[in-house]
């Protein structure tokens, strides 16, 4: 594709939308690159789960089941900007998880759209549109993930590392899963123009 | 059984308030007429009260509006951190088998009836809406300051607010949403602003020996009607002490700085009419009677070594008192160290920092 070419494909949205979505089902068509995005699904969740407080290592607590009374309003009750009420809890010798109904389709969603964006990044190094694609789109993929995974434990991360809040750095805690969200999504669209779905394909 | 301090009656009641429940009430009293308005009970009309408040003068170093300007949020909205308002107990010879003898739990006694409130638990729910020995009360607790203090709750509950001001609680009521911070004990915004809550002693020990002091004491149980982690605390441990408990970081800046003493030193404090005083923890371990003045009023801590915590008796006349083999000598008589024939004030543990920020001229007797 030549430069005007490329150049008039990024300005026109609806070929970016397309070029988008072949890209992305393309990740869940190939077995590798299907590998890669389970892999950092799974990763991702494992590790959101964990930083929002609904895993954790308990091998001291029996096996158990609780859940509370009335959960499907409870659900939604708020415990942090992007965080929400867990409704029932699993304890199984090794491992506690709480389970928050909200807080693991926030999770899911962000899982996804890493693994996505991860799946695409390896498809583009493996299979580049041009002038081939480097370990910094995987990066910028996982930057806003990151920043986005923050936003259910601000405070808490803020005491572990010990640096102190100000009011500014508070609201931005606010903003910090809507704009990871949208960044995770910029992404896709960018690291999706970087690869030769046809040639993929074949 | 040891001496409860004198407590004044309230009634038990568990409704959460509503906001039209407020207005409907508040116009009932612009009429004089309580429950005049259709559809109005005695029952909303008593959601809509506030915690009884109380005539105190405390030092006041901050206007409300400086108070105001000062809270921030701390991420959880209004109830984000949810108070437990039903709470279940055991009794002491079954307690939760998270609960470890060295554990922090905070104990109350009032009229006979002694309970205690592990730390574990309450630092994920910071209130506790309770009925012990027939007064309505609230236990509060507030991790990042190392405070824990109990207040007559009367009609109404306390929950938190998700406010946070000097990196301490901001309670506030569910009859009028007036906002509590909780060291303060003083309204500062809503329909209570500028007044106190009325308090009582909560005492900072650990489970082993609350136990022995009061063997028939209740304890609460998980079982909060909240699913949380109970047993991984966010911020530290406590036993051993670590993480934010134990390293000089605060999570805010406070309201004024000193250097006297490291950061999160746990020290007794105490605040009345006379200003507000401070007792390092540490000194009164080594010293068991530390003395001094506030105001020129002396006053005497003395440490009560069975539960690890101390007492604060105001002592305008100059008494002597001297700590004899476990018991305290007040002008040659021999007392139990909660019991003084002296005027006890209300004193808490506190984070060093926590009560420099809101008492910046406290005074420190060492």
């Amino acid at each position: 594709m030549s430069t005007t070419g490329r150049l008039a494909g990024w300005l026109n949205p609806r070929s970016r939308i397309e070029e988008t979505i072949a890209a992305t089902l393309l990740v869940v068509r190939r077995y590798d690159s299907l590998a890669v995005a389970t892999a950092v699904v799974i990763g991702y969740l494992v590790a959101f789960l964990w930083a929002v407080g609904d895993l954790a290592v308990r091998p001291d607590v029996a096996a158990n089941l609780i859940v509370i009374d009335d959960p499907l309003s409870r659900m939604f009750d708020r415990t942090g900007p992007a965080s929400f009420e867990a409704v029932a809890m699993v304890d199984t010798g090794v491992v506690r998880i709480l389970i928050s109904p909200v807080n693991a389709a926030i999770g899911l969603l962000l899982a996804g759209l890493v693994g996505v964006n991860l799946g695409l990044t390896y498809l583009a190094v493996v299979q580049p549109a041009a002038c081939g694609i480097g370990a910094g789109s995987g990066l910028l993929a996982s930057f806003p993930a990151l920043l986005s995974g923050t936003v259910c434990c601000g405070p808490v991360v803020l005491i572990a590392l010990g640096i102190q809040a100000r009011g500014l750095m508070l609201t931005m805690f606010v903003w910090l899963l809507p704009v990871g969200i949208g960044l995770l999504l910029v992404s896709q669209v960018y690291v999706a123009g970087k690869i030769d779905v046809a040639g993929a394909s074949t | 059984m040891r001496d409860s301090p004198t407590t004044n009656g309230c009634s038990r009641r568990s409704v959460l308030g509503s906001a039209t429940a407020v207005g409907l009430t508040a116009l009932a009293g612009c009429l004089g007429t309580p429950g005049i308005l259709d559809g109005v009970t005695d029952d909303e009309n008593a959601v809509a009260e506030g915690p009884p408040t109380v005539d105190r003068s405390f030092p006041q170093e901050y206007t409300i509006e400086e108070l105001n300007d000062a809270n921030l949020s701390d991420g959880p909205g209004q109830d984000g951190i949810p108070s437990i308002d039903d709470p279940q107990f055991a009794p002491s010879d079954e307690p939760p088998a998270n609960l470890e003898g060295g554990d922090p739990v905070f104990g109350v006694e009032l009229n006979g009836e002694a309970k205690a409130y592990p730390q574990y638990t309450l630092v994920w729910h910071e209130i506790v809406n309770d009925v012990v020995g027939g007064e309505s009360v609230a236990v509060t607790y507030c991790p990042l300051t190392g405070t824990a203090q109990g207040f007559y709750r009367g009609e109404s509950e306390l929950g938190v607010s998700g406010r946070l001001i000097n990196s301490n609680l901001v309670m506030f009521d569910r009859g009028t949403e007036t906002w509590w911070p909780q060291i303060l004990a003083l309204g500062i915004r809503g329909p209570h602003e500028g007044e106190y809550l009325e308090e009582f002693q909560v005492v900072w020990t650990t489970w082993d020996r609350w136990r022995e002091q009061y063997p028939e004491t209740a304890v609460l149980t998980e079982d909060t009607g909240h699913i949380r982690n109970y047993g991984d605390d966010p911020y530290g441990e406590y036993n051993p002490r670590r993480g934010y408990y134990e390293n000089d970081n605060t999570l805010f800046a406070p309201l004024a700085t000193d250097d006297r003493f490291p950061m999160k030193a746990v020290v007794i404090g105490a605040r009345n009419a006379d200003g507000a005083m401070a007792v390092p923890k540490d000194t009164l371990r080594e010293r068991t009677v530390v003395e001094g003045t506030m105001s020129e009023t002396p006053y005497v801590t003395v440490y009560d070594e069975a539960l690890d915590t101390g007492y604060v008796y105001r002592n305008p006349d100059g008494k002597s008192v001297e700590a004899d083999e476990g018991t305290v000598v007040v002008d040659g008589d021999s007392y139990e160290s909660n019991a003084l024939p002296l005027e006890r004030e209300i004193g808490f543990d506190a984070m060093w920092f926590a009560w420099y920020g809101y008492y910046p001229s406290t005074v420190v007797h060492e």
